[in-house]
């Protein structure tokens, strides 16, 4: 078991309901959805540089649609 | 950090322990280079092949420094008798495609590989068995871990097809054009609980 910290975050109303939301879509605690938050944000910031962008595709249409990224 | 679990000697059965570490190291990779590659290279020339085994192309000294820096990227290494058994990479970012499981999240075996020596095709006797088990296993409990409730997805090399259908009991979605044609498969919450009831 590799060692935990904790940290306190304080969210409006607005973002708890996100989080809260996602929690049953994904079906995941709260905690479980910010700890996925937090690699998917990495994984694309490590992606998206200078000069590249994120696009999701629709598998029939072939429409590519951009994701703004920080 | 580290794990003993139980692999099976081939030739008769008898329990043998294994290492179980939560990080391929850099002497994994070492003996990676140092042992498996000439076995599978001896394999491959055996067979008048160019190719040898499915994986035998597969970098893994390239795709652990790619992962590394990743908190999505997770790998194991087996050990036994001071020698390493088998390698597994996962990822921990990836959706599930079963309909009553769909996107939500799942442990995503990229790559899971044992020696050569513990092959059938490629040793004959082979030594250990049990090794691609024991990555099944340790795939579900991270997923548990993670809250993913034992949910894990993966693409099979065709001679790995049987052993995740009938040895996991995983569901068979079909070959994927965006993998290479490789055989998709994926374990749900109650197929997860039957693997570790019954391993």
């Amino acid at each position: 078991m590799k060692t935990k910290r904790t940290m306190t975050l304080n969210l409006t109303q607005r973002e708890m309901d996100v989080v809260q939301e996602l929690a049953v879509k994904k079906d995941l605690s709260k905690t479980g959805v910010m700890k996925l938050a937090l690699r998917l944000l990495q994984n694309i910031d490590a992606r998206v540089q200078p000069g590249k962008k994120l696009f999701v595709e629709d598998d029939e249409t072939k429409e590519k649609s951009e994701l703004v990224i920080l | 950090m580290s794990a003993k679990v139980y692999l099976k000697r081939a030739k008769d059965g008898e329990l043998v322990q294994a290492t179980l570490c939560d990080q391929i190291t850099q002497n994994h990779l070492d003996q990676w280079e140092t042992t498996w590659i000439p076995e599978m290279k001896a394999f491959a020339k055996q067979r008048s092949s160019a190719s040898g085994p499915e994986d035998a192309h597969w970098d893994w000294r390239g795709k652990v420094g790619k992962g590394a820096t990743f908190l999505s990227h997770c790998s194991f290494a087996l050990e036994s008798n001071g020698n390493l058994q088998g390698m597994m990479m996962a990822n921990t970012v990836v959706s599930a495609r079963l309909p009553e499981q769909f996107g939500k999240p799942l442990v995503y075996i990229e790559y899971l590989a044992t020696a050569p020596w513990n092959r059938p095709e490629t040793s004959n006797p082979s030594r250990l068995r049990g090794i691609g088990s024991a990555f099944v296993l340790t795939a579900i409990e991270l997923s548990i871990d993670e809250g993913f409730k034992g949910r894990v997805g993966l693409h099979s090399l065709s001679e790995a097809e049987d052993f995740y259908e009938v040895k996991c009991g995983m569901t068979r979605l079909g070959p994927d054009g965006a993998h290479q044609d490789l055989t998709y498969f994926e374990l749900t919450e109650t197929q997860a609980e039957s693997f570790r009831r019954n391993i």
